[in-house]
């Protein structure tokens, strides 16, 4: 079947390689990598390459010893080689590759290999393995164009292929191209005249030197990079809930707006968390990878989701920094490429190392507000005795007054020391469980880390000595600590509220005797999700359905109390037993044990566990500063002051909290996670145990261990030893900027990929951008500021038929913005761009029906002020409903890495363009803007146009807007069209509304959304 | 519709099969005042209908999804044997290595919910719960042996829609208008319809993956625009649109005039197209065209959000009528982990009558020989109950992947047919086991494509939507 992809492929790759020489004539010598390789890629190694499971005839052809050894290549002689004798046999059952897989080689081909072979059959490293260099400048036929090294290799292949650079662009088609290029932005009609009036010969150099150093650049090449980051504000799968890690998309504009080299752009975002003395903006960079998705699905194996989050990475650091499809390597050995199953899962393993926290983001500014509001609280708390009601009577009102609160606090604590029971904490002496690592932190509490899952027992053994006898009663304490989601107690991070757990079942031993537990008690008690409840009796009570949780109080604690049916009156060893069972992971993070010994039951408190102990101590014993912890706890709950404490109340809802950012954090030394090798790629198939490593073929030579860990891998990423790297970034700086990349497919430069238009100049763009400590201002430097670059990008009957792609570039690029310039073009000729940068993301208006068919009851609330006209770098992005006005002009949903998106011209876009009301909103911006800027209709239609368009409209253009304009408010002031409706406001003119009408119609010319 | 592919829009003003008709082209180009020189040329559109490997019964799908997986054992999985053994556990041997998303698989069996009896010539064991399905059961194909390999709902909504368990894939959908093309005209080649509660699988389910992006599916909205803004905005009408059209349509030409690029010539299409879409969407939607008889066969009544379904049926036949290629009609509502009786009873009441009708109507107008319906949710539902009181829930079931029914009418599928068989208590297989690749690749086969043929290079790997281990079409059910 002639599918269409597949013949245009023909089709583009016949006419790509009729410019590109090859060695088709005999007396040219063959080059593997050009000639032979891709024969071999394309239709031999899927048998006969590196993947040993669908190894045939145990031949393997990518590795020239072993197909000399098995007879298949003998150099020098055809009559000898039986590969020659396949490929050439007409016996159907020996001809090679075999009929039924339609791959069959032409004549062309066959003469290839059979030259080759009589030359001796060298083999080469493909292209792309071998360390760049940077290559002599080639001759030229005008070297004066040809200033620039770019410039003269686009020259030099030009030459080859007869074809004559383009004339320099016009100024205005200039300004507004290096605009959009480098900022995202067109210019204002002011901007563009400032430059185009500039007599200055720099004027350029300037422009772009002052586009560089905007905080805009940022913004907009920060997008480029959140594609490959697979960037979204939500967890995405069913739920897709919203995630905060918005601090990492504002690192990456920071960062490169700060021009910070790409070798530690690229080593913080990888491994910013194990760098010495690690700063909050470098942990904040490791979100690089806590960008994958999570599933929170109520009764999913979590570990299961890890593992796909975990692909998810290994896939994309191959992508953005390989440019290999290492991916391909999960479920078995590359078909191609020489990345073993083994190769995979290594790699995998130097970046399976990490736990994946929330971090808080403790900003100066929020900080200071804490601060503050801290402050004023104290501060009003001391002054609470003073609005202590007096007691009835005479006298004066503040000794009464004074009397009373004396009064009033030494019954409390008099109460309160009676009741006060004598809590020690048992320290443990053994710590277990299924999964996750425990330990005894310094005040006797444990903590919880590493993996859990959907059912997660811990096993705690206390060693009790006599002074704690006798033994009566138990009390857990469920505890906040800053590591743990939300600041815990619980370890929950998905489907259930964050830093919430579900205790099913709480069980004790002494001295291997089973103790009855009873008289359960808590301080609080609410399960998250569900119609159950939470009783501290669910926890004794044999279901693991049933349980007790803290839900809506994370970041607090409470504690849970139960009694001993028998005390424990001999020393001996007291084991207890925690389950977790839910549908979700939600084990405890931090808590801790005690054990009292008191002559009744005791019951669960909602005074504070070190207030009790307080309480509990010999007063005579109390320091002063124990004793003002009292008295000023008893300011906070007497209930004669809670009116006095409702602004106080008040007060501290206003303290900000901290936002946070996902990261990754490196594991313990003492727990490091394991990771296997999966048969077939599955998440239950894991069979031998590896060890992370870089894949073999990488590597310098055997002797050399290579990465060993995250940071290691990071660092040799950006090092000299990869080949890679450097050209895969440069290609995507090209490719940002021409439309294609000197390597085609940006994201895969192994053996497969088509060789690159031009090779020296891709090798040459990669060691300067080493040289120059991997600026990528100066990469972007360099190629704005090329004759290349500046050609203009009219194309005719011609040179379409010479090179439709425009791959040799002898005209400049002309093509379709991505989908966010599109609208950040329409906000900034409208005047409405707001200049507000970084934040949580925001809503521009879209119709309520786009996230409709998302999951649950979400709403896209559109914003109403500034935040409705930011750049669209910020909008929030959701990967289940993404922004439809993005989505139609290919914008990606952020649930891969994206390393080159699609650039279609639909219907779809052009309904957005004429009839979404947020352009129709933008279009009566835009009226208005140029309306108060100019007076005479050709001063409105023309700073309409040059808004949109930059330059100024011909004669017969704006011929054609005023003739519409003028139709259209003939209609109006008959009456047949309302202007009130079309401007959106009651008030307006005929007029306006014609304007309106005809900055619409421009915004959706051609040229307004296409970068040319 | 047509929608034009970066590589061969350039060429687009040399194919006039595709998108609108040789006598518009014509006009259009008559009007834009550009040359009908090269409108034979055999360069073809991304939606130009395509050879298929082989003839295919089917031209086109309509593929009811129900999502949140409908309990087969309620509805066409009769297994008397769980009412004896109600209120016991599964024997061990049989649970072993089995992981479920809420329940322990140790837990106890829950009988079947709802009575069963046998209907048609074919005698096909269905439950009353479906009393209308029971009218057309001779038209359609039971298959109750299907596993799948995900149990939570969103990895195995994107398995069914797109062969694989994570986002990224392209969608059935898609790959049928990348292989086949378009017969639409203005409309999209593929429609995503959706009625009930919420979908799991995100528009992943309906994205192009690594495909062009001209093949995804197009959601048809329940509220405002059907298409988004295929209306004008407020204040401009029919005229006013034309105009703003013929502007911006005169000065892209002067722009193209001045700078060649053909992408310009394409947009200009484009515009053409979507205004020609305009004016097709109000006559697509509107079901005053359809007899009180047809309403009342499907349910049907526009103005009544609670029968969603039954209108989206009724439109996925009007969408077929118009070329559509695949149409995917969701609805969500089938989670029942909680009262899976009381769950499936209104479920069905939902959506009986109409599937039974969507049926009976294709055939009434001849449709049905070449319109392939599919019915089925995303995984099964257990034998054994789900009851927490954490959550609240009783005589629930959890999600089964093992095994579990669909049923398919029309499009080369057999008439009056059952196929595979389930252990006495309906957790495994026994006879006729057909995984989800299996099916997508007899839908790929009824459509006259095979499904290891149907591929694209992505990355340096030949992708296919059934994945790479080996499967094949279900030979057993097509007639």
């Amino acid at each position: 079947m002639n599918f269409l992809r597949a013949s245009l492929a023909l089709i583009l790759l016949i006419g790509w390689s009729q410019l590109v020489p090859r060695s088709t004539h005999a007396e040219s010598p063959v080059d593997f990598n050009r000639d032979i390789r891709p024969i071999f890629a394309g239709k031999c190694f899927a048998c006969h390459g590196p993947d040993e499971s669908k190894r045939e005839a145990d031949l393997r052809l990518d590795l020239r010893d072993e197909a000399i050894d098995a007879g298949a290549i003998v150099p020098g002689s055809l009559d000898d080689s039986s590969l020659i004798e396949r490929i050439l046999s007409d016996d159907p059952e020996e001809r090679m590759p075999p009929p039924h897989t339609n791959d069959s080689l032409t004549k062309e081909q066959k003469e290839l290999f059979q030259r080759w072979i009589k030359t001796g059959a060298p083999y080469a490293k493909h292209w792309a393995f071998v360390r760049p260099e940077k290559p002599e400048l080639p001759e030229v036929s005008d070297s004066k164009w040809a200033a620039s090294p770019i410039d003269r290799f686009i020259l030099a292949r030009l030459d080859e292929a007869g074809l004559q650079p383009s004339p320099e662009a016009d100024r205005y088609t200039l300004v507004r191209r290096v605009y959009l290029d480098l900022i995202g932005l067109p210019p204002t009609p002011e901007e563009a005249d400032a430059f185009v009036n500039d007599q200055d010969p720099q004027a350029y150099e300037k422009l772009v030197d002052r586009l560089l150093a905007s905080p805009q650049y940022g913004e907009r090449w920060a997008r480029d990079w959140l594609d490959l980051a697979r960037y979204s504000d939500t967890n995405g799968y069913e739920k897709d809930r919203p995630r905060s890690i918005w601090p990492y998309r504002d690192w990456v504009i920071k960062a490169i707006n700060d021009d910070m080299p790409f070798d530690q752009f690229t080593i913080e975002q990888i491994a910013g968390d194990m760098l010495p003395e690690a700063t909050q903006s470098q942990k904040i960079a490791t979100g690089f990878h806590r960008n994958s998705m999570l599933n929170e699905e109520g009764g999913i194996d979590p570990l299961e989701y890890r593992f796909y989050a975990m692909v998810d990475r290994t896939a994309t650091t191959g992508t953005v920094w390989l440019g290999l499809t290492i991916g391909c390597a999960q479920c078995h050995s590359h078909k191609y490429d020489p990345i073993t199953h083994t190769d995979y899962y290594s790699f995998m393993a130097l970046l399976n190392n990490a736990d994946e926290p929330d971090l808080f983001v403790k900003t100066p500014e929020v900080t200071q507000r804490r601060e503050e509001l801290l402050a004023k609280i104290h501060e009003m708390e001391a002054k609470l005795p003073e609005q202590f009601p007096p007691v009835d009577g005479e006298g004066d009102i503040e000794q009464r007054r004074q009397q009373n609160f004396q009064a009033k606090r030494s019954e409390w604590l008099d109460k309160s020391r009676q009741e006060a029971a004598q809590w020690k904490t048992l320290r443990a002496t053994s710590l277990t469980s299924n999964m996750p690592k425990l330990e005894t932190l310094e005040d006797g509490s444990i903590l919880s880390s590493g993996d859990i899952t959907k059912r997660d027992l811990f096993t705690l053994k206390f060693s009790i000595d006599p002074l704690q006898l006798p033994l009566t009663a138990l009390r857990l304490e469920v505890m906040p600590d800053e590591r743990l989601p939300a600041s815990g107690p619980g370890r929950a991070y998905y489907e259930g509220r964050q830093g919430d757990f579900f205790l099913s079942e709480l069980k004790a031993n002494f001295n291997g005797q089973p103790v009855k537990l009873g008289d359960a008690s808590h301080s609080y008690g609410k399960i998250s999700i569900g119609s159950g409840n939470a009783n501290a009796s669910n926890v004794l009570d044999g279901d693991g359905s049933t349980g007790w949780s803290t839900a809506n109080q994370e970041g607090q604690s409470n504690q849970l109390v139960v009694n001993l049916d028998q005390p424990i009156t001999t020393a001996g060893e007291l084991t207890t037993g925690l389950l977790f069972e839910r549908h979700f992971a939600a084990s405890l993070g931090r808590f801790r044990i005690s054990g009292a010994s008191a002559d009744q039951k005791l019951a669960a408190k909602q005074l504070p566990v070190s207030i009790e102990d307080l309480l509990a101590k010999d007063p005579q014993k109390l320091t002063p500063e124990e004793t003002g912890q009292i008295e000023h706890y008893y300011l906070t709950i007497a209930p004669e002051l809670a009116e006095a404490r409702q602004p106080i109340d008040e007060l501290r809802k206003q303290v900000p909290s901290y936002p946070t950012s996902m990261v990754m954090t490196q594991r313990p030394a003492d727990n490091p996670r394991p990771t296997f090798r999966h048969h077939r790629g599955e998440y239950l198939s894991p069979k031998e145990l590896v060890t992370g490593r870089i894949p073999k073929f990488l590597q310098e030579d055997e002797k050399t261990a290579g990465p060993t860990d995250r940071l290691e891998l990071a660092q040799w990423l950006v090092s000299r030893e990869n080949p890679l790297t450097a050209r895969v970034v440069a290609n995507r700086a090209w490719q940002a900027i021409f439309g294609r990349g000197l390597v085609e497919s940006s994201g895969d430069f192994g053996t497969q990929s088509d060789p690159p238009s031009h090779p020296k100049l891709l090798d040459y763009l990669a060691c300067s951008l080493m040289d120059n400590g991997w600026s990528m201002k100066k990469l972007h430097r360099e190629i704005v500021l090329s004759e290349t670059y500046r050609q203009n990008s009219n194309t005719s009957d011609e040179q379409q038929a010479a090179d439709p792609q425009n791959r040799l570039l002898a005209r400049g690029p002309r093509f379709r913005v991505d989908a966010e310039i599109v609208r950040d073009t329409m906000l900034k000729a409208s005047g409405k761009l707001s200049g507000k940068m970084f934040g949580p993301g925001v809503y521009p208006p879209q119709p309520e029906s786009v996230t409709a068919l998302a999951y649950g009851n979400f709403r896209w609330n559109p914003a109403t002020g500034e935040d409705r006209y930011r750049r669209s770098i910020y909008t929030f992005s959701k990967r289940t409903a993404p922004f439809a006005a993005y989505t139609v002009f290919d914008a990606p949903s952020g649930e891969v890495c994206t390393a080159k998106r699609d650039r279609s011209n639909t219907p779809l876009q052009a309904l957005t363009l004429l009839n979404d009301a947020m352009y129709i909103e933008l279009a009566q911006a835009l009226a208005e803007s140029a309306q108060k800027e100019a007076s005479s209709n050709e001063a409105v239609a023309e700073n309409i146009f040059r808004r949109l368009l930059t330059r100024p409209p011909t004669e017969a253009e704006l011929k054609a807007i005023l003739a519409y304009q003028a139709a259209q408010l003939a209609r109006l002031n008959s009456g047949e069209l309302d202007a009130a409706k079309i401007t959106g406001n009651k008030n307006s003119t005929a007029e306006s509304a014609a304007w309106v009408m005809a900055a619409r119609a421009l915004m959706n010319l051609d040229e307004a959304v296409t970068k040319s | 519709m047509n929608w034009l592919q970066e590589q061969t829009r350039r060429h687009f003003f040399r194919n006039c099969g595709v998108g609108i008709g040789k006598i518009a082209l014509a006009s259009l180009l008559a009007e834009s005042g550009l040359a009908l020189g090269e409108a034979n040329a055999n360069e073809a559109s991304p939606f130009a209908p395509k050879q298929t490997h082989f003839p295919g019964k089917a031209k086109r799908v309509i593929y009811l999804f129900m999502a949140g997986a409908p309990s087969q054992l309620e509805l066409f999985d009769y297994k008397p044997k769980l009412a004896e053994m109600e209120g016991k556990p599964i024997p061990p041997s049989v649970i072993a290595g089995q992981r479920y998303a809420f329940i322990q698989p140790d837990a106890a069996v829950l009988g079947p919910q709802f009575k069963f009896a046998k209907h048609g010539q074919c005698g096909a064991e269905i439950s009353d719960a479906l009393p209308n399905l029971a009218k057309v059961v001779d038209q359609i194909a039971i298959l109750r042996s299907v596993h799948t390999d995900h149990f939570n709902h969103s990895p195995a909504q994107l398995f069914w829609n797109t062969g694989n368990g994570i986002p990224g894939r392209p969608s059935m959908g898609a790959w049928l208008s990348y292989g086949l093309g378009s017969e639409a005209h203005d409309l999209p080649s593929f429609v995503v319809l959706k009625s009930g509660g919420s979908l799991s699988g995100g528009a992943a389910m309906w994205g192009p993956g690594f495909l062009p992006s001209v093949h995804q599916g197009v959601p048809f909205r329940g509220q405002g625009d059907p298409i988004l803004h295929v209306s004008n905005p407020a204040g401009y009408d029919q005229r006013a649109q034309r105009e703003s059209l013929d502007l911006i349509r005169d000065l892209n030409k002067q722009q193209f005039d001045s700078v060649g690029d053909p992408e310009i010539r394409t947009r200009i299409a484009a515009y053409e197209m979507a205004f020609r879409m305009q004016s097709r969407a109000p006559e697509l939607m509107d079901f005053s065209q359809e007899t009180k008889e047809t309403m009342d066969l499907y349910g049907a009544n526009p103005s009544d959000g609670g029968q969603a379904f039954a209108n989206n049926c009724l439109l996925a036949r009007r969408l077929a009528e118009r070329g559509v290629r695949f149409v995917q009609v969701y609805h969500a509502g089938w989670d029942h982990h909680s009262n899976v009786a009381g769950g499936v009873r209104s479920q069905a009441k939902q959506t009986d009558q109409a599937c039974a009708a969507l049926v009976e109507d294709l055939r009434r107008r001849g449709m049905l020989d070449d319109t392939l319906i599919i019915w089925g949710g995303e995984f099964g539902r257990t034998p054994m109950v789900e009851a927490s009181a954490a959550l609240g829930r009783s005589k629930g079931r959890d999600h089964h992947p093992q095994a579990f029914t669909m049923w398919f009418a029309g499009g080369g599928m057999k008439p009056g047919f059952s196929l595979g068989k389930t252990d006495d208590l309906g957790f495994h297989v026994v006879e006729n086991q057909v995984h989800v690749h299996d099916v997508q690749a007899t839908i790929l086969h009824c459509l006259g494509i095979d499904h290891t043929r149907l591929t694209f290079r992505h990355r340096g790997l030949n992708f296919k939507l059934t994945g790479v281990e080996e499967h094949h079409p279900v030979k057993e059910l097509l007639s």
